[in-house]
């Protein structure tokens, strides 16, 4: 029996295995994939609700959201599967939803995932990107394979010492070489593009083109015409699976049935404040309760840097301090709930019941709501991810009313003048207005809204910056994340890993970083 | 019958030049022509105006090649370099940044601003220039190619991997985030000051169409640690006798070991047959015969309008096509009666015998960049100012001096379309002028001669396709063995005896003549002359 085995044994306090903190979709996930190999988990949520970022929530009387995330697709099927989600009720669609471009002139673009569906939309707006959409499609297929262990495998350790990564980075090289020579080239030529230069040069719709670009964008400090977020374009189009019927928060609710049925203990309404560090590295956390939480590991998910300032005074080398400050969080995302009296129709497609939904129409005009940004300002008309739950799930609203969800791009944290409530305001008119000039009818249906600046999620959902993927998924934050010297879950602080969205493959709704970091504990038997 | 030669060279830039001269070196039997009157391409001095010598388009040096100097004895042929002592920002409230060679004196001069900045700075220089050496074993030999399974390239990707490793793992991060990081980003991680950053950045941002915050951009602040002068590291000069003293030297390198060289010769195509180059037809239908055409202009300009596309396999037609050489600079010069005088730090002229950044902030500079994504030019430009004239009294008459302004952003396609531009190109260099005025009241007064290039002109003038002054964007995914295209990344080209040798291939732009070299030494070595 170790050292702290006894000395949790002496203070007749229980030893868990693991301690998780946080109850988000990574931290959930990894909880219940290592109670399923046999250790006894913990997990602890600030909040009274679990789910983190993906928990629904009423947020109006009557009216539910299902999260501050929406997308469901790039949820990973290898979690689903070992989880055993479905038997815990999870249902997945087959394929990517259809989205649907607005546009404030006539027609717009139901944009279908299948290209030979999407050929009838396309045609009638512009044929000519129909075959150029199929070979995209197809290009992204030929690669998904191949590219599927960059969100369910340790990333290789090629920082590290010595020749350690070689073997990994030679098969990873193989497997691309195996893709053929031109696809290879192709691949290596398109990531580090700007995703306007990557899409000019394959299509011609400015819709088409808007619609594909803002995804990448989420979660990047970036508009459409900064390099790298073309790479940022194909992660989101590698993960992109079916959607989930309910949204993030029946992601919540399966993984919740899944962690529990494996004997995961769940407390919510418990803050950690702080971890408990011995010679021998954590050894639990602190509650704000005052009650010690033992265990032999401590797995965070809050953000990188939330998850450093919990060891509070515990000297930690300067190289780990500089990489976690130097990570960059800047968000640049706020979020709307709409409570509507009716349906949301588009004008340009008055008939369409639309479930998801893009604003920006073309990407000079996402970039200028970028612009705004960089000075410290949000753009008057900034760019709209409309999701509406409610047409899949009626529960949520009021029979005939209809729940919206809009994650709002090029809104920065760091506001020049500061967030107040009166800003607040503003921008909760900006994104109705901007909304309103391409739906009908929009002001006079509103029953109610609700307004999350980053700095309100920052406050709500306790990650830094206010930054709903945990850090924003820039080119070298992708390939070393948070920082060089965690890059790989495991932390410099001995029984410390980290296990959110700060970690290799990055945010959204995935649960990967909690799955592979889990699996990455589970094989390091050592400190079992 | 006339004289097949064994190579003629289209484009008497330096990279064509170079080229010639080690063809030549090795006993080949070369010709080069050249469009215009003078030599040097981009890289020429020309008196525009009575006794003034202007270097009109580049007008600093720091990538030569030294190895290039000394194998074709440059320095014989008349090629000196002063190097540059200092690094001028004035600032608008009056108050000015100067870094200088010393470093004790930068130190002193950048903790006027930050205290912690001044500690860091020498870090900062050493990391860059152990990285920077890391990087000349990319720039001095020709791409690897990782898709290629042949044993000496495998090797010779081994190796690049060991030499990277032997950096160890901090600098390995940081070659990492210099590869995709923004160079503003990449300044973040070490200097607070705005002061200190805005004129560093900007490094990263010539000759691009991208903004200090654009990810891509800090890779080119490392080119500032890789100059070399007389084997001192870090140190950029001028060309003495302007830029075209250069060329000059080349030329008359390459003369002395027996090439033809002819100006005023523009070429209007290269001649294939059986999908192989056999010459170059001049604009009155003479053919010069020769068993390999090796082009020293930039790819669009060789593939789409000297080759044809009817000679070109669709797919390498495609790529070359989607090459981006989105122009974004242009350079005013002017000829003034007396030396400019800076509203700050009116002591001495020691501080503007280097370059002055016009780039008083991030914001100003990522203005700037707004204002050219959208088809504008800057109304306040960001802008490198040199007055050589200062240090080289040949160029200019007594008392009188040249005002090189290398300026951004100009694009190439304004708004109104890039034919439009000889309609804006005053309205640029007024507000060129005007933004340099507010900080040295009486230019106007001075100037005796103002030439405008835009985009547009360096086109028509000096045949860089868009105006873009590298040959193509260095960005990322156009550089190494996708310079211009993946497949074709060392200077051998789909058309049988047709070879590339200018800053449209590895490793590209800049008055380096390292494309020149390594595509004469390629074909040297491969026996394909």
């Amino acid at each position: 029996m170790s050292a702290r085995a006894q000395e949790a044994r002496a203070q007749g306090a229980r030893l868990y295995d693991a301690v998780v903190i946080g109850a988000g979709l990574n931290g959930l996930t990894a909880a219940a994939v290592l109670a399923r190999a046999g250790r006894s988990v913990i997990v602890l949520e600030r909040r009274p609700v679990v789910g983190g970022l993906a928990a629904g929530e009423e947020f109006h009387p009557g009216y539910q959201s299902v999260g501050l995330l929406h997308d469901t697709t790039g949820l990973l099927p290898e979690v689903v599967e070992r989880l055993d989600l479905t038997r815990h009720g999870l249902r997945r669609a087959e394929r990517p939803p259809s989205v649907f471009a607005a546009s404030r002139a006539d027609g717009g673009l139901l944009l279908h995932h299948d290209p030979d569906e999407a050929a009838d939309e396309l045609n009638r707006s512009c044929a000519r990107d129909i075959e150029p959409y199929a070979r995209f499609r197809a290009f992204v297929g030929r690669i998904k394979p191949i590219a599927r262990r960059l969100f369910t495998d340790l990333p290789p350790d090629w920082l590290g010492k010595g020749l350690a990564a070689l073997p990994a980075l030679l098969s990873g090289g193989f497997a691309l070489r195996r893709l053929g020579r031109i696809d290879m080239m192709e691949l290596l030529r398109l990531g580090p593009m700007s995703v306007a230069d990557g899409l000019d040069e394959q299509f011609e719709n400015p819709l088409l083109k808007s619609a594909l670009a803002l995804p990448a964008l989420l979660g990047c400090f970036a508009g459409p015409f900064s390099p790298g977020t073309n790479a940022a374009l194909f992660r989101y189009e590698l993960l992109a699976g079916g959607a989930v019927a309910g949204g993030g928060s029946s992601i919540v609710d399966a993984l919740v049935g899944a962690a529990r049925a494996a004997g995961v203990e769940i407390q919510t309404a418990r803050t950690v404040t702080g971890m408990m560090v011995g010679a021998d590295g954590v050894t639990g956390v602190v509650c704000d309760d005052g009650e010690p939480v033992h265990g032999k590991f401590v797995l965070s998910s809050c953000d990188p840097k939330i998850t450093f300032s919990l060891l509070g005074a515990h000297p930690v080398s300067s190289v780990v301090v500089q990489g976690i400050r130097a990570y960059r969080m800047r968000g640049l995302t706020a979020k709307v709930n709409l409570a509507l009296s009716k349906p949301l129709r588009f004008r340009c497609r008055p008939d369409l019941e639309v479930e998801f939904a893009r604003t920006g129409q073309a990407l000079p005009e996402m970039e200028r709501a970028f612009d705004a940004a960089k000075y410290g300002r949000f753009s008057d008309t900034p760019v709209l991810d409309v999701h509406v739950p409610s047409v899949a799930n009626s529960e949520l609203a009021p029979v005939g009313h209809a729940v919206v969800s809009i994650l709002v791009h090029g809104v920065p944290y760091d506001l020049a003048e500061g967030w107040s409530d009166a800003r607040r305001e503003a921008l909760g008119n900006v994104v109705v207005s901007t909304l309103s000039s391409y739906a009908v009818d929009l002001d006079a249906s509103i029953v109610a809204r609700e307004v999350l600046t980053p700095l309100d999620i920052e406050e709500r959902y306790a990650v830094t910056g206010g930054h709903v993927y945990h850090g924003e998924h820039a080119l070298d934050q992708l390939l070393v994340r948070p920082a060089r010297s965690c890059a790989r879950y495991l932390t410099p602080i001995d029984g410390l890993y980290l296990c959110g969205s700060g970690s290799h493959p990055g945010g959204g709704i995935t649960c990967a970083p909690g799955f592979i970091a889990a699996n990455t504990i589970a094989k390091n038997r050592r400190r079992w | 019958m006339a004289k097949t030669y064994d190579a003629v060279i289209v484009g008497g830039g330096h990279n064509g030049l170079v080229c010639a001269a080690y063809l030549a070196k090795a006993g080949r039997n070369v010709l080069v022509l050249e469009r215009r009157h003078v030599l040097g391409g981009a890289a020429v001095t020309e008196e525009l105006y009575p006794g003034f010598k202007f270097s009109v388009c580049s007008y600093v040096v720091s990538l030569f090649r030294p190895h290039i100097i000394r194998e074709l004895g440059l320095a014989e042929h008349g090629m000196e370099l002063i190097p540059l002592e200092c690094s001028f920002l004035p600032l608008p409230d009056g108050d000015s940044l100067c870094r200088w060679a010393d470093h004790h004196e930068t130190r002193r001069e950048i903790a006027r601003f930050s205290k912690k900045d001044a500690e860091t700075y020498p870090e900062f220089g050493l990391a860059m220039t152990k990285m920077a050496y890391f990087v000349k074993t990319l720039i001095d030999s020709p791409a690897p190619d990782p898709t290629s399974l042949h044993p000496k390239q495998l090797a010779k990707l081994l190796r690049l991997g060991r030499r990277f490793k032997n950096l160890g793992p901090d600098l390995m991060h940081m070659h990492m985030q210099l590869l995709t990081m923004s160079a503003l980003d990449f300044l973040d991680l070490w200097f607070e000051s705005g002061v200190l950053k805005a004129p560093m950045s900007v490094s990263g941002i010539i000759g691009t169409f991208l903004g200090v915050r654009s990810p891509g951009t800090a890779y080119v602040l490392l080119h500032h640690y890789m100059g070399e002068i007389d084997g001192a590291f870090r140190s950029w000069g001028f060309s003495k006798g302007g830029t075209g003293r250069i060329s000059e030297a080349i030329a008359s390198a390459a003369r002395s070991f027996g090439a033809e060289i002819r100006t005023e010769t523009p070429v209007d195509r290269i001649l294939v047959e059986n999908a192989g180059a056999s010459g170059v037809v001049l604009p009155n239908g003479d053919e010069i015969r020769a068993r390999t055409v090796i082009s020293a202009v930039d790819p669009h300009r060789t593939f789409l309008k000297m080759v044809g596309q009817e000679h070109l396999e669709p797919v390498f037609a495609a790529q070359i096509k989607r090459y981006k050489m989105r122009g974004s600079s242009a350079k005013v010069n002017l000829a003034v009666d007396r030396l400019p005088q800076f509203r700050c730090r009116t002591n001495g002229t020691a501080h503007l015998r280097g370059d002055i950044a016009i780039a008083p902030s991030i914001d100003y500079l990522e203005r700037a960049y707004d204002e050219a994504k959208y088809g504008d030019f800057s109304s306040r430009p960001y802008m490198n100012v040199v007055i050589p004239s200062l240090v080289d009294p040949s160029v200019a008459p007594p008392g009188k001096h040249i005002v090189s302004c290398f300026v951004q952003y100009a694009p190439y396609d304004i708004k109104e379309g890039a034919a439009y531009w000889p309609q804006r190109r005053e309205a640029l260099g007024d507000a060129v002028v005007d933004t340099l005025a507010e900080y040295c009241p009486g230019l106007k007064e001075s100037i005796l001669f103002r030439q405008v290039l835009t985009p547009w002109d360096l086109e028509q003038e000096f045949g860089l396709t868009e105006g873009n002054i590298f040959h193509g964007e260095l960005s990322l995914e156009q550089l190494l063995f996708q310079r211009p295209v993946a497949g074709w990344a060392r200077y051998k080209t789909p058309i049988r005896n047709l070879w590339m040798c200018a800053s449209g291939t590895h490793p590209g732009g800049g008055i380096m003549g390292a494309p020149g070299e390594l595509a004469a030494k390629t074909m040297l070595e491969s026996s394909a002359i």
